[in-house]
């Protein structure tokens, strides 16, 4: 890496400022549908805003979206990813039918 | 002597830390979910519980803290000294207060006679049991990673007033910050998971 160069992206604050008042506004969702008490459906509201608020967290606050060019963290982590799924999958698989 | 400083390297080492820690809070999510698929009432009983505000203030205190430090790695990439040293401090009050307000929800819950291995917990359904286990080990460890979170990031806050971690080598500070991030994804989980899903 020559020195000196610009490997990096500076994020703008307003970018960030619009992802916590979106990361709020996800809250508030999830706590007001927690609320409502849609019985079984209610897990799987929660893990899918928890999963986007966790996207936004990934993609700008820790810059996954201005990595380019590296190929390794996209592998990396979604291969990280798919294990953590894969694991939950076998051990469901397994208990379920146990 | 010529200090060999590697920006891409630093990253890549500090996200491998990282997913190794996903696939530490990844063990613990699995136990939480397979008990959970076994005790569905209990589990619903004890989650009802949890104080629900309490959890809620602590999600919006992580997630400020979060955009505080991202600000904070910001500033100083732009040579904004003084600004990322004002972010990075109120980050670590956040932390501080997540952690005060912590104390406080479990004190109460150990008042209740809710604690690991309490005679008031041992009296209940075994499901409970396992739930308020699992309550007390996951946000355990997590409040765990967040005081080393804490430290982590007081020394990055020497490091900036010292003068080490500056405009041109800013790599610490933004590994910390990873850190910092991660910690408040753990969180965004476990809090619909204890608080939310009744």
């Amino acid at each position: 890496m020559k020195t000196g160069e610009q490997n990096f992206h500076v994020v703008k604050n307003r970018t960030y400022v619009l992802v916590w008042v979106g990361l709020l506004i996800l809250t508030g969702i999830t706590v007001s549908v927690a609320g409502m008490n849609l019985g079984r459906l209610s897990i799987s509201v929660a893990l899918v805003i928890a999963a986007l608020k966790s996207g936004l967290v990934l993609a700008y606050f820790m810059h996954l979206k201005y990595e380019k060019g590296l190929w390794l963290f996209k592998v990396m982590i979604p291969g990280i990813l798919l294990l953590l799924i894969l694991f939950i999958g076998l051990t469901f698989f397994d208990v379920a039918f146990r | 002597m010529e200090i060999h400083k590697d920006y891409i390297g630093s990253k890549i080492g500090m996200w491998l830390f990282l997913l190794s820690e996903i696939l530490l809070f990844g063990g613990l999510f699995i136990l939480y979910s397979v008990y959970r698929f076994k005790n569905p009432v209990a589990f619903h009983l004890a989650a009802e519980e949890l104080n629900r505000p309490f959890g809620t203030f602590n999600t919006l205190i992580l997630l400020t803290s979060s955009l505080t430090m991202a600000l904070s790695i910001s500033s100083l990439q732009k040579g904004r000294r003084p600004s990322s040293q004002i972010f990075l401090i109120a980050t670590i009050f956040l932390g501080f207060l997540f952690l005060v307000n912590k104390y406080f929800e479990w004190i109460g819950k150990i008042h209740h006679g809710i604690f690991p291995n309490s005679p008031g917990l041992l009296e209940r359904n075994q499901g409970e049991v396992l739930f308020y286990g699992l309550y007390y080990s996951m946000t355990g460890l997590h409040g765990l990673h967040v005081l080393v979170g804490l430290f982590i990031l007081s020394t990055m806050l020497l490091l900036i007033l010292k003068g080490k971690i500056d405009k041109n080598h800013f790599v610490p500070l933004e590994n910390s910050g990873l850190y910092w991030h991660l910690v408040d994804i753990i969180w965004i989980f476990l809090f619909p998971l204890f608080y939310l899903v009744t």
